[in-house]
């Protein structure tokens, strides 16, 4: 960690939303995305029982690193359902202050219901200890622990490793569902997005990061549906 | 290496008859006269008990029965009373004392009354592993249903998590507190809200740069158990030491109860201390202590006596077990009675020499230090010791490995070659009278705080003027601000960058990471030591013999950057000695006082190091063969230091010439050296000396004829003109930058360490100055009118109290 720490004030600190509490940046819309039928086929988890598509929350958080441990944050956490008229909601939280990290958490859990299935792309070795660790350091009852998690990475894996050229949701997303993205800030720049933003920097990349974590969330319930229509008989 | 019949051990010294210690010492005693520098009995003690508490939970009570415990030993119960009234307790008391009952009581009542945990932490993993199975072995005893795990690196991943919620104790070490679990203290969460007792053994190893750092730990430790919302209690076990309640209460910054009244009874213990022959009265040579030490074990095993052998490298314990082997377990048929023990053997064949040791089948064991700290190995009769451990407090647990209740044990300290062995057995007095040195630690060190602090701030932001040990955080933090790492939001400093710092944090070593020694021989790539910073200019240049256990290594290549130095196994007749030029400059001086004719100060000093070549010695006659170029950076240290310095005037009127001053100096600084690094405990390469002037224009290096040559401060050989200032100083430095705490002490014992160093070089057998004094002298010098032991000594004398 070489370098001063910047200070350049930019005039570019626009941040999407609605300020829901001191810091905490709230989005929300809807779309058609995907054609769930009522019961989403879970075998290719292993799992027994099919689950009904109201219950899935796919969700994917943007952090300061991967270094791990009580320093690493989540700074936004985005979070995607299918409503009961088939529309598809895609909500993200964005804090702009450190302290809004509390009401972000807060917030988050109450989207959680007891039979609320988790859906996401590595979150359970990555996303949720994360976040549990969040919760305990913020002080608050962790709400994730006894949800259903359907990690997608581990299934793909068992699938499409040696036939790709790797399983990472991007390229998931190119070969199963055809997305190819236009100018995607890396999710490896999401932590100096953040960064610079909190010491005065544009909100630009900022900006790029919510884009990509839009798409991920798409992505997410995309390969998912593709999952779901596999024959496991 | 064949142990060659030995001509002189007659087995007339041979105990035919069921004896003891005491009996084996009188005949070595008589036999050996000359050899034994100091001869005297530590008498024993009759055993104090108390019944078991009554308020020990039935269970437990009917399981230390069950194996054999009725009562306690008086200190056990003490200390059963100091914890259950929540005092923080430190005990101190010596080897095989029962130490581990006194933190095992209360900690296994709080788990099965309460649900309580406990945190253990021991300097090793093997003594981790022991404390487990001792546990197993009571909780089994009486189905207690308390579970204690180790948790170190060779803890599996998909274990840890069980240990995490299940454990009731978990034994670890403190650089796993310090790397793996304070980082992740969330998924320790209900370990720490249920954390009672945090037990810490063998304290007194965790001292200087190493003890700084622990005491470290243990803030980060509090602070994270406030956060839980717990105070637990500590549990601290120490090995002698002079200061263990001040020790004990720097490490937890807290107060706490000392016990330090053993109630486990002994038998006498006999001490001998053993100077082998000398074999070249010119060269002041002596016969090696191996033969000695492979002598005495031999006649005490002879004499039916279990006999422990400590030697200080690996190398050493097997050439020592081998012989012992030739001799006693010549015939395959039978089972063995040698055994050797140290690292590097598989936790399962340790445990086998351990139980068999305990069976008593085994008659003689060869160890490295792995057996000084607090391994159960039963009664034993005779220690002996190869060589001089390193500190007396050590020494003597070394030598309570012997003891029994009713019979006299013997210990003998063999000397070798090494100055400080030289320095101790001519010091009987310092065995009898001598109290056990004090272990220090300077927590505050500002090197090792701005580490400490960084790791803290990771854990958990600090908040307001939060305070860190005895400071307020604040200064630093906004340290750590600039540097990127910590974000500031109105009260609170929270961490923000993408790293995990404890991972460059190591407790065990000094700044700017360690060098590893790469073995390319015969086209091998193996590492065969490491070597800490400090040391690799004046160890790891290329052309150095490097020597591993005695066996020679050519340097061929130094990557300085990359920290790594490869080496090819050599045979050479020579050694190699780095010519190391230091220069100092007092920036500050904290304290002065008359010393003789001159003055002593103490104070901050700015060090620069730079080793421009070495010489090449040869093996036994030490003739100088040779000389090489070096380039290294130089090595810059900002410190603190003791120095002590003579006018000119008084210089003048005592000595010849300037030149005949210099070479006092250095021999003065060499003896000081030596008694300054017994007197505060520390490593060798923990303090260093020098000779220089009193205001930085020049310095002293003995050149390549051992002369003093004075040096300009571009390091090239200089001549002082007749009119120029002329105030020589010896300085004694710590060689860790900021400084580790050692110069303050010193500075308050300056004049008994010039006098120590008066009887250092008085009583040394040589002539003219060796290595056991003043430092090695040319054989020219040996018969100078004037010898630069005599110099020295003059030097000294100046500096002595009036």
């Amino acid at each position: 960690m070489q370098g001063v720490t910047q200070r350049a004030s930019s005039s570019d600190r626009f941040v999407p939303g609605v300020e829901i509490a001191p810091g905490l940046f709230f989005t929300e819309a809807t779309m058609d995305w995907g054609c769930p039928s009522p019961m989403i086929d879970t075998a290719f988890a292993r799992w027994q029982e099919p689950v009904a598509y109201d219950r899935l929350l796919h969700f994917d958080t943007e952090t300061t690193g991967l270094a791990g441990g009580t320093g690493t944050r989540a700074w936004m956490i985005g979070a995607a359902d299918w409503l009961t008229d088939g529309r598809f909601r895609v909500r993200q939280l964005t804090t702009t202050t450190m302290g809004a990290e509390t009401a972000m958490l807060r917030t988050f859990a109450q989207w959680l219901e007891p039979d609320t299935v988790l859906v996401s792309y590595n979150g359970k070795s990555y996303d949720s200890p994360l976040l549990k660790t969040r919760y305990r350091m913020a002080r608050l009852p962790d709400p994730l622990s006894g949800l259903g998690h359907l990690d997608l990475l581990h299934p793909v894996r068992r699938h499409w490793k040696g036939v790709w050229e790797n399983c990472r949701l991007a390229t998931a997303e190119r070969e199963l569902l055809g997305v190819v993205r236009e100018d995607d800030l890396p999710g490896s720049e999401a932590p100096a997005a953040w960064l610079s933003y909190l010491r005065g920097g544009s909100a630009v990349n900022l900006r790029r990061v919510l884009v990509h974590n839009n798409q991920d969330l798409k992505s997410l319930a995309g390969v998912l549906l593709h999952l779901a229509r596999l024959n496991y008989s | 290496m064949n142990a060659l019949p030995d001509r002189y051990a007659s087995d007339a010294l041979v105990l035919r008859d069921p004896s003891d210690g005491g009996t084996l010492a009188q005949r070595l005693t008589k036999r050996y006269a000359a050899r034994i520098t100091g001869a005297f009995v530590v008498p024993g003690r009759e055993g104090s008990f108390a019944p078991l508490p009554d308020d020990l939970p039935p269970a437990l009570a009917q399981a230390l029965r069950s194996r054999g415990i009725d009562q306690l030993y008086s200190h056990q119960a003490e200390a059963w009373a100091a914890t259950q009234s929540g005092a923080h307790v430190a005990i101190v008391t010596p080897t095989a004392s029962g130490k581990s009952l006194c933190y095992t009581l209360p900690v296994i009542t709080a788990a099965m009354t309460q649900h309580a945990k406990a945190l253990y932490l021991f300097p090793t993993k093997a003594l981790a592993q022991d404390q487990v199975a001792e546990l197993l072995e009571l909780n089994q005893a009486g189905d207690l249903g308390v579970k204690a795990f180790t948790f170190d690196g060779d803890t599996p991943g998909d274990a840890r998590q069980a240990i995490r919620l299940h454990g009731d104790i978990v034994v670890s070490n403190p650089d796993m507190l310090h790397q793996a679990i304070l980082p992740h203290h969330t998924k320790w969460a209900q370990f720490f809200e249920n954390l009672r007792y945090v037990v810490i053994d063998e304290v007194h190893t965790y001292r200087g740069v190493f003890g700084s750092h622990v005491a470290n730990v243990i803030r980060r430790l509090k602070r994270v158990c406030a956060f839980y919302g717990v105070t637990p209690q500590f549990i601290l076990c120490s090995a002698t030491i002079g200061n263990p309640k001040e020790h004990a209460e720097a490490l937890i910054e807290n107060a706490v109860t000392a016990i330090t009244e053993s109630g486990a009874p002994t038998g006498d213990k006999h001490v001998l201390l053993w100077n082998p022959p000398v074999v070249n009265p010119d060269l002041g040579l002596r016969a090696s202590a191996r033969s000695q030490t492979n002598r005495i074990a031999r006649l005490a095993i002879k004499s039916g006596m279990k006999t422990l052998v400590f030697a200080q490298s690996r190398t050493m314990v097997e050439v020592l077990t081998k012989y012992l082997k030739d001799v006693f377990d010549s015939d395959p048929r039978k089972p063995a009675r040698i055994r050797a023990y140290r690292g590097g053997y598989l936790p399962k064949e340790r445990r086998a020499a351990e139980r068999e040791m305990r069976a008593g089948t085994i008659d003689g064991i060869v160890s490295t230090s792995a057996l000084e700290l607090g391994v159960d190995i039963g009664s034993l009769d005779v220690v002996v010791l190869n060589g001089y451990p390193g500190s007396v407090a050590a020494t003597w647990q070394r030598f309570g490995r012997a003891g029994r209740r009713q019979q006299a044990a013997l210990g003998v300290l063999v000397a070798s070659s090494d100055p400080l062995d030289q320095y101790l057995v001519r010091h009987p007095e310092f065995f009898q009278g001598a109290p056990p040195e004090h272990a220090r630690i300077q927590s505050d060190q500002p090197l090792i705080l701005l580490d400490h602090i960084r790791c803290a701030a990771f854990e958990l932001p600090f908040i307001g003027d939060e305070m860190f040990g005895t400071e307020v955080a604040t200064p630093w933090l906004d340290v750590l601000g600039e540097e990127g790492v910590l974000h500031r939001e109105g009260e609170r400093w929270e961490w923000i960058a993408d790293s995990y710092p404890a991972i460059a944090v190591s407790l065990r070593s000094v700044a700017d990471g360690n060098f590893v020694v790469v073995d390319r021989t015969n086209g091998r790539q193996t590492i065969i030591a490491e070597v800490d910073y400090t040391a690799a200019p004046v160890t790891l240049y290329e052309g150095a013999i490097h020597m591993i256990q005695s066996v020679p290594y050519q340097v061929e290549r130094l990557d300085w950057e990359g920290r790594k130095a490869y080496v090819t196994r050599t045979h050479v007749d020579y050694y190699t000695d780095a010519i190391d030029y230091t220069k100092l400059k007092v920036l500050d001086c904290f304290d002065t006082s008359n010393a003789g004719c001159g003055q002593a100060h103490h104070g901050e000093v700015h060090v620069v190091r730079r080793v421009p070549g070495y010489k090449k010695i040869r093996f036994y006659s030490h003739e100088n063969i040779g000389f090489g170029q070096v380039n290294l950076p130089d090595q810059e240290l900002h410190t603190t230091a003791v120095w002590w310095q003579l006018e000119q005037v008084v210089l003048d009127a005592a000595f010849e010439d300037r030149h005949q001053a210099l070479d006092g100096f250095l021999g003065a600084a060499y003896a000081l050296h030596i008694v300054a690094t017994v007197a505060v405990m520390a490593e060798a390469r923990d303090l260093q000396k020098s000779v220089g002037s009193g205001d930085g224009a020049w310095f002293v290096s003995a050149d390549v004829t051992g002369r003093g040559q004075i040096r300009g401060t571009d390091g090239q050989p200089t001549a002082l003109t007749p009119d120029a200032p002329f105030t020589p100083t010896v300085y004694l430095y710590d060689a860790f930058p900021g400084g580790i705490g050692q110069s303050e002490p010193l500075f308050n014992r300056r004049e008994d360490l010039v006098a120590q160093s008066v009887t250092l070089i008085e009583r040394c057998d040589c002539r003219g100055g060796c290595p056991g004094c003043v430092g090695p002298v040319l054989a020219a010098d040996e018969e100078a009118a004037t010898t630069p032991k005599a110099l020295a000594l003059r030097v000294l004398a100046l500096l002595v109290a009036l």
